[in-house]
């Protein structure tokens, strides 16, 4: 090996570091990659507090959004004011605010609800299949679900308001397919 | 080649290698980064354990469940299977592997289902294809690369030795620079 190709290689050995520490620093690690966004949100029937099923299949043509939450998770504490907002800003014909209790009691998640507010519905998933099927990690996680049953966001932690404003506005203004089913898969 | 050489050419290759590996666990949340503002464990709840199993066909299914499920990563823990976690997410997880291995579904149909909702990060160990095949190839790349090197250099140290000791050496170190060549005959004098 030549000296004269030491002088390239060594700047060339450098560069995959280089380009690493450049693709490291410019990505935003508050931000988790997830396969769910833009595929059709799986299918779930799941029984509500007041014991009325709720499937995902009924809310087709509205858009939908699916809180996973529980009352020992501090962040959704954080979030909660910004859902009662949701909850009061649009009228449920358009936009269905649905909570998922997870890995809670129905005792502790009604006294969180009495002691916050909120009116929207809220259902169990005791054996956390519908979670797994979303590919929930913990709570709070948030799904952005469009008229046509596509997700188009999955926020993972707390929804700050202009994030929701956002979703809703733009999934009300997005065409609506006319045909389809909402719910691919479903809770195994 | 010049054991300063071999050095550059060996950092090369582990610098090429780095990144790839880096690259196919990075492209996945990370646990840890997984619960930034939110509570990925909950409290202890009560659960409620299958009835101790005697049938073979029933702990055979276990036994399969158990081999699919250990290659599944646990969502809240850091680097523990779904088998080895005691979270309560990963103990459902373990049973939803279960569910589908009985109702005849394929491992792998059990891992593209896994993949599909959480990504490729649930896999403990990454799939041999795409990018990633750099984090599996490169490795051996170096060591055959490596075991060449090495050879050549025997080599030419038993070639040094065998043409007359020092004096060779030092010829055989002709490829070196000429301030490098002549600190080294300046050290073999003095030494």
């Amino acid at each position: 090996m030549k000296k004269n190709q030491l002088r390239w290689l060594l700047p060339l050995a450098a560069l995959p570091i280089l380009w690493l520490l450049y693709w490291g620093m410019g990505r935003d690690t508050y931000v988790l990659p997830s396969p769910m966004a833009g595929v059709e949100a799986p299918a779930f029937q799941l029984v509500s507090f007041e014991g009325d099923t709720i499937k995902l299949a009924d809310l087709h043509g509205r858009v939908v959004i699916l809180n996973f939450w529980a009352s020992w998770c501090i962040p959704c504490r954080a979030e909660h004011p910004v859902l009662v907002q949701t909850e009061r800003t649009w009228d449920d014909t358009e936009v269905v605010l649905l909570g998922v209790v997870y890995q809670d009691s129905r005792a502790n998640a009604e006294r969180f609800l009495n002691q916050y507010g909120g009116d929207w519905t809220h259902v169990f998933d005791p054996s956390q299949r519908t979670a797994i099927d979303y590919g929930v990690y913990g709570v709070p996680e948030t799904f952005f679900i469009g008229q046509d049953g596509q997700i188009s966001l999955k926020k993972v932690g707390p929804v700050t308001w202009d994030l929701v404003q956002y979703q809703v506005d733009s999934l009300l203004a997005a065409p609506v397919a006319a045909a389809g089913v909402g719910g691919a898969g479903g809770a195994p | 080649m010049s054991p300063g050489r071999a050095w550059i050419l060996a950092l090369l290759v582990a610098s090429l290698a780095w990144p790839a590996a880096v690259l196919s666990q990075d492209v996945q949340p990370d646990a840890g980064t997984a619960a930034v503002g939110q509570e990925a464990e909950p409290p202890p709840v009560e659960e409620t354990d299958r009835d101790a199993l005697t049938d073979p066909e029933e702990e055979e299914l276990d036994a399969r469940a158990a081999e699919v499920a250990s290659g599944l990563r646990c969502p809240v823990c850091r680097n523990q299977s779904i088998v080895e976690s005691n979270a309560e997410l990963s103990r459902e997880m373990h049973r939803v592997v279960r569910d589908k291995l009985a109702a005849g579904e394929t491992p792998e149909q059990i891992e593209a289902y896994f993949v599909s909702r959480y990504g490729e990060w649930i896999l403990l160990q990454p799939q041999a294809r795409g990018i990633n095949l750099l984090v599996y190839g490169l490795p051996v790349v170096a060591l055959v690369l490596g075991f060449f090197l090495a050879r050549n250099r025997l080599r030419k140290w038993a070639r040094a030795e065998g043409a007359g000791g020092t004096e060779a050496a030092v010829d055989g170190a002709a490829e070196l620079g000429a301030d490098d060549e002549q600190w080294l005959r300046e050290a073999l004098r003095e030494g």
